[in-house]
């Protein structure tokens, strides 16, 4: 197991090499130079602002050696702070002389995005999981055929549209759900509950509409999963046995098509991380998603930089956890692994 | 249409039961929440009631500030908030005159050089420091730092020598009489020098939480989310009626009216459909919401690259300008909420020309001035020729609907007259970055904010043509230079008013520009707020907020959760 | 495509629904010219935001424009769109896809490096800041979206590549000195191609979507040419208004995306071995 895993950590590099390179290709994407690239009026600013750039990418020297302290900032996550809000530091907290903590772009926007994320998944699998099921057992009958109507149409809306619908449906007709934001304006003078209340209700939109358009799916593969269970000898034979349907259905169909969904979530993460660019824009979230739109538009390069450089990062431990979840729960590729 | 309503209606039912009922076990919190208001809350609003203070004003702002120290921050999120914490020497009144507001009184020396300031006795800062002509200093030097890098730096550049006789006094003298330099004063906001000296502007941390001396100073802000400010106990310039002012940060435009429909805040920027269509037709909101325009100091026009031919030949811009029917813009982009303008410069104010008018829409003379200029249509194909090349060319504007459209009304137009134009509207930050600075363009619509000063020297002076400074079309004109240079250094307002009607003039009869309109600057503000002048005067409707207040029966039970109390 | 499959999957009738959506919607955006009412860009401004009507079905927008003959044009570049990418990520994925399955050894792990390479940066923001930098407009949108959409097909090539380069025939034709080209072109792409062209199908739908996600950010095909997704982008400042500019290139979206999926999803049902035995 520990050879594994040292075999997988090791894979990660040339991959983490691969995503530096395209990461710093973007970077030189724009025309020219790239402090050309800056998005207001302001020769002063321009000129100035330029030099930074000009040191802080090492504009001058040559592209090799550029890429090689880019290669530098990255693995120290060290990506300076952000053009358009100088105070701010790109990935972690900072403390001046006088003490004052300013807390990273990433840091605060981070656990945002994940919270949201996890929320989403949990509701996701909760909700695919019977439907999949449902949707094997009743193969090709009508139940089957409606979950997956209902899904792909889920999966068709475009999530904006849908987004404000739902917003102007429950939060201004009917008043039930706050419109947009993370947290009340008097958020602070809740008591516990309150606070948690107030979380939740304006979390539901933002976590339930993703998550609702990523169910078609999930609820495919859990389908999938359980038909191609049903015809595995041991289900035959369990079946022969005299088990009855319900039991072999939970007890050994189950568990065994659920194993994948493992691996399929960890490759899941960079398409949920993307996704959030639109809800964080529209439901007014401070997450990854608005802040890395908000850099792309302001040409906020350290903060682009960043956030392509964590959110890989992130995609690469997902899919090792999930890796390794997936070999510790499995026995059958546990020992394979011993083996090779 | 009842049909399709109906389906929406039902397609909506069907995916909220669902979240109803999760909600509902979840939170538990439906029951409380309220309703829309009744009509006994909505006839309150119209009572008139005394004024008091008290309450919390909720706002929205579509981009988060970079930082509060709007000398370096720039953009207009970052001077909307940081406006109510800091104050300028001076200020314009409601009929757009200057008077003092961190001063007494000012002094203008008999050669127009110097200006001397006497500042208010026993101002303070927030935290209880004392405000003096130290901090004045302080701040003129942090603006013309080399390391300081700010917009507005240029006009300060100008000053030569800068004094601080004693506490309450602060003069500076200049090269040259400079006209601008009362209105530069009334724009610079003065910080505190006790807790930036030594700091970098850039980087200090003051930016996100800064003292200052206005009505109001910074609770919190929460990033992304809000920003909170609360009544300033010790301002300089006596007590604001409103509490508390809460900018709530919402990106996407209609996610923002949607809450101002439910009442989550209190006003908004309205684009004409919004003010002319939408809030007019329908009751529940023209109950609630009072509508105001304001004739804002801006304008939309279309500018040509002037280092491209065959716009730098005036007979073809001429043509273009006689070719555009701007009526036909105000009414149907902005839903007659415009004015067709000849001068750069507000309509009615001292200047702006009134014997200019616009260019009228003559496509039979544009034909003759496109002639003329040896453009004709040799293969008949409707597009005119010369020299064997079609007149054709791209107008690039940004994502504003309302130049988007324009553009689309001037292709027709143009079209008309035998000249293709193709429309391209791009993001903002693309298209400063890749057209405007590069000056790869033809034909751009955009738009000018201007100050109070007549000054233009950064538009359209032909030594202001750098990549990222203004006159990126490119115009040099010898005579309008030696216009803008004398209206600088003329303190006459007279002889000034002269010199600018000139320079409109030129510039009408050279037309490097087409003016398109100058359309009014249109928000919504619940009724709930009351104290606001309408109609809106010169200086606009948001110039006494801090007069404006919230009667108490109106105010929010719950700030951010509608409920009006109905007694 | 081999015939037997769409007719085994034109037996489900989701998939049959979602064929007829398709080929309805083609013909809607082939037909616009002489369909559409009138010129989806014939501005009237003294008919803006009507409600619709027997004059216009589907109203008309801010300009007067009729939004029927606008939804019809912009169906087109929509469709162009999905088209286009999915056609250049198809290229590209075959093309690599190809190369790492017949030649392998270190081409194919370079290959499959790149491939994990791109699946590991979050797509969406890949995309948002290419078209950002170059200048958002329809071309690049197309190659933006086709350039990072490329790996599942290489992944299926290539697997399929591994797979038929053990059969007979291949064996055959290599030990009678058949070219690489010829062996990759005659026969080891025409065996793979079935499940290239269901993952065809089902990533115009992605890109279609894609396209919409876009405009809502601004940075899709830009006004004033019409795509559905800045149509509908367009439309919801107005959503509770002036509904019918949001409500129609919205249900096109979804109608059309999901006819797509729902082909697409036979498809691949069909192509399963475990349909034919089971039910």
């Amino acid at each position: 197991m520990l050879k594994y895993l040292i075999k997988r950590v090791l894979w990660m590099i040339p991959l983490l090499i691969g995503i530096s390179l395209i990461s710093f290709f973007i970077m030189h994407l724009a025309p020219g130079d790239i402090t050309n690239n800056e998005a207001s009026f302001n020769p002063k600013t321009s000129e100035e602002s330029r030099q930074k750039l000009r040191e802080l990418y090492n504009l001058d020297k040559p592209v090799i050696v550029q890429y090689g302290l880019w290669l530098k900032r990255m693995t120290t996550l060290d990506f300076g702070n952000s053009f358009a809000s100088h105070q701010k530091p790109v990935f972690w907290q900072t403390k001046d002389k006088d003490g004052n903590v300013t807390k990273g772009m990433i840091q605060e926007a981070l656990p945002i995005t994940l919270m949201i994320n996890v929320l989403g998944l949990i509701i996701t699998l909760t909700l695919a999981t019977p439907l999949g099921i449902i949707a094997a057992r009743k193969y090709g009958l009508w139940q089957d055929k409606s979950i997956t109507l209902f899904n792909f149409i889920g999966f068709s809306i475009p999530g904006f549209w849908l987004s404000l619908l739902l917003m102007y449906w429950l939060g201004v007709v009917n008043n039930w759900l706050p419109i947009s934001g993370l947290h009340s304006i008097n958020y602070e003078s809740f008591d516990t509950w309150g606070k948690v209340k107030d979380s939740l209700s304006h979390l539901f939109l933002p976590v339930v509409i993703p998550s609702v358009t990523g169910l078609a799916g999930i609820t495919l593969f859990v389908k999938n999963g359980m038909l191609d269970v049903f015809h595995q000898d041991y289900i035959t034979t369990a079946r022969a046995k005299g088990l009855s349907e319900h039991q072999v259905v939970y007890t050994h169909a189950l568990r065994n098509a659920l194993l994948p969904l493992i691996t399929i979530i960890g490759l899941s993460i960079p398409g949920l991380i993307g996704g959030s660019v639109i809800a964080e824009t529209i439901f007014a979230i401070p997450g990854m998603g608005k802040l890395f739109f908000d850099a792309v538009m302001m040409r906020d390069f350290p903060v682009v930089m960043g956030i392509l450089t964590i959110g890989s990062a992130l995609t690469l431990i997902g899919n090792l956890i999930a890796d390794i979840a997936y070999a510790w729960a499995d026995p059958r590729v546990r020992r394979g692994v011993m083996q090779s | 249409m009842k049909i399709l309503a109906f389906l929406t209606n039902q397609f909506l039912k069907r995916n909220a039961k669902f979240s109803f009922i999760a909600t509902c076990l979840a939170l538990s919190a439906c029951g409380d929440s309220s309703q829309n208001l009744s009509q006994q809350a909505l006839n309150n609003l119209n009572k008139s009631y005394p004024s008091q203070s008290g309450g919390t004003l909720l706002d929205a702002t579509i981009g988060e500030p970079s930082g509060l120290i709007y000398m370096v921050a720039g953009e207009s999120a970052a001077g909307a908030i940081s406006s109510n914490i800091f104050n300028k020497l001076l200020k314009y009144d409601k009929n757009l005159d200057l008077e003092g507001e961190l001063v007494e009184g000012w002094q203008v020396s008999s050669d127009q050089k110097t200006i001397t300031f006497k500042l208010k006795p026993n101002l303070k800062w927030s935290d209880g420091k004392p405000l003096t002509s130290a901090d004045v200093l302080w701040t003129w030097q942090a603006v013309t730092d080399e390391k300081t890098r700010s917009p507005y730096a240029s006009d300060f550049q100008l000053v030569k020598k800068a004094e601080t006789p004693d506490a309450l006094t602060f003069s500076v003298t200049y090269d040259q009489a400079y006209a601008p330099a009362l209105d530069s004063w009334a724009g610079l906001q003065i910080l505190p020098k006790h807790l930036l000296q030594g700091q970098d502007l850039h980087t200090t941390a003051f930016a996100r939480k800064p003292v200052g001396s206005n009505y109001y100073k910074l609770d919190s802000w929460t990033n992304g989310e809000n920003i909170k400010l609360s009544r300033n106990p010790s301002s300089v310039l006596g007590q604001a009626k409103i509490d508390n002012l809460v900018t709530r940060i919402i990106p996407d435009s209609s996610a923002q009216f949607l809450e101002l429909m439910a009442d989550n805040i209190d006003s908004m920027g309205l684009d004409p459909i919004k003010y002319a269509r939408i809030i007019p037709a329908r009751p529940e909101l023209k109950q609630k919401l009072a509508l105001y325009k304001e004739l804002g100091n801006s304008y939309t026009y279309m500018g040509f690259n002037l280092k491209r031919k065959p716009y730098d030949d005036v007979r073809v811009r001429k043509a273009i300008n006689y070719a555009i029917d701007k009526q036909e813009i105000i009414d149907g982009v902005y839903l007659g909420l415009g004015i067709d303008i000849a001068s750069p410069y507000k309509p009615g104010t001292r200047w702006s020309n009134p014997d200019l008018k616009p260019y009228p829409y003559d496509p039979q003379k544009a034909k003759v001035l496109l002639k003329e200029a040896g453009f004709v249509d040799s293969d008949g194909d409707g597009v005119l020729e010369r020299d064997g090349k079609p007149f054709s060319f791209e107008i690039l504007t940004n994502q504003n609907k309302e130049r988007e459209k324009s553009a689309v009304l001037i292709q027709r137009r143009l079209k008309n007259v035998g000249i293709q134009a193709n429309v391209r509207a791009i993001e903002w930050a693309s298209f400063i970055s890749r057209f405007i600075k590069t000056g790869d363009f033809d034909v751009v619509i955009l738009g000018w904010g201007l100050g109070l000063d007549p000054d233009q020297f950064n538009i359209w002076h032909s030594s202001q043509q750098a990549p990222g400074q203004f006159n990126f079309i490119g115009y040099n004109n010898p005579s309008i230079d030696m216009l803008l240079e004398q209206g600088r250094t003329e303190l006459n307002p007279d002889k000034r008013q002269k010199i600018y009607h000139e320079f409109a003039r030129v510039l009408l009869e050279d037309s490097p520009i087409v003016y398109l309109s100058a359309g009014y600057g249109l928000s919504a503000i619940h009724k709930r707020v009351k104290g606001i002048d309408n109609p809106a005067p010169p200086a606009g409707v948001g110039w006494n907020t801090y007069d404006w207040y919230i009667p108490e029966p109106l105010r929010r039970a719950v700030p951010g959760r509608t409920e009006i109390s109905t007694n | 495509m081999n015939k037997s499959l769409l007719e085994k999957a034109l037996q489900n009738p989701l998939s049959k629904a979602g064929f007829v959506i398709i080929v309805l919607v083609f013909l809607l955006a082939m037909l616009a010219p002489i369909i559409a009412p009138y010129d989806p860009n014939d501005i009237n401004v003294k008919a803006i935001l009507l409600s619709p009507s027997w004059q216009h079905w589907m109203g008309t927008d801010g300009l007067g424009r009729d939004v029927l003959s606008r939804m019809l044009y912009g169906g087109r570049i929509s469709l162009l769109v999905g088209l286009v990418a999915v056609g250049i990520s198809t290229a590209i994925g075959i093309l690599l896809g190809a190369i790492a399955g017949y030649y392998r050894g270190w081409v194919d792990t370079l290959i499959m490096r790149l491939v994990d390479v791109m699946l590991s940066i979050p797509s969406f923001f890949l995309i948002l800041a290419v078209i950002a930098f170059l200048t958002p407009s329809i071309i690049n949108v197309m190659i933006v979206i086709g350039l990072t959409s490329w790996m599942g097909v290489t992944r299926l090539v290539r697997a399929e590549f591994l797979s038929l380069s053990g059969r007979e025939f291949v064996l055959a034709s290599r030990t009678l000195g058949a070219k690489d080209a010829r062996l990759i072109f005659t026969h080891l792409l025409p065996n793979s191609l079935t499940p290239i062209i269901v993952s065809s199908v089902l990533g115009v739908a992605g890109a279609v979507l894609m396209e919409s996600g876009l405009s809502f950010l601004g940075l899709g095909v830009q006004a004033p040419q019409a795509s559905w997704g800045n149509i509908l982008t367009d439309g919801k400042d107005y959503i509770q208004f002036a509904w019918w500019l949001s409500l129609f290139p919205g249900l096109a979206i979804l109608i059309t995306v999901l006819g797509y999926n729902l082909l697409g999803e036979g498809l691949r049902d069909a192509l399963d071995p475990r349909s034919e035995n089971n039910r």
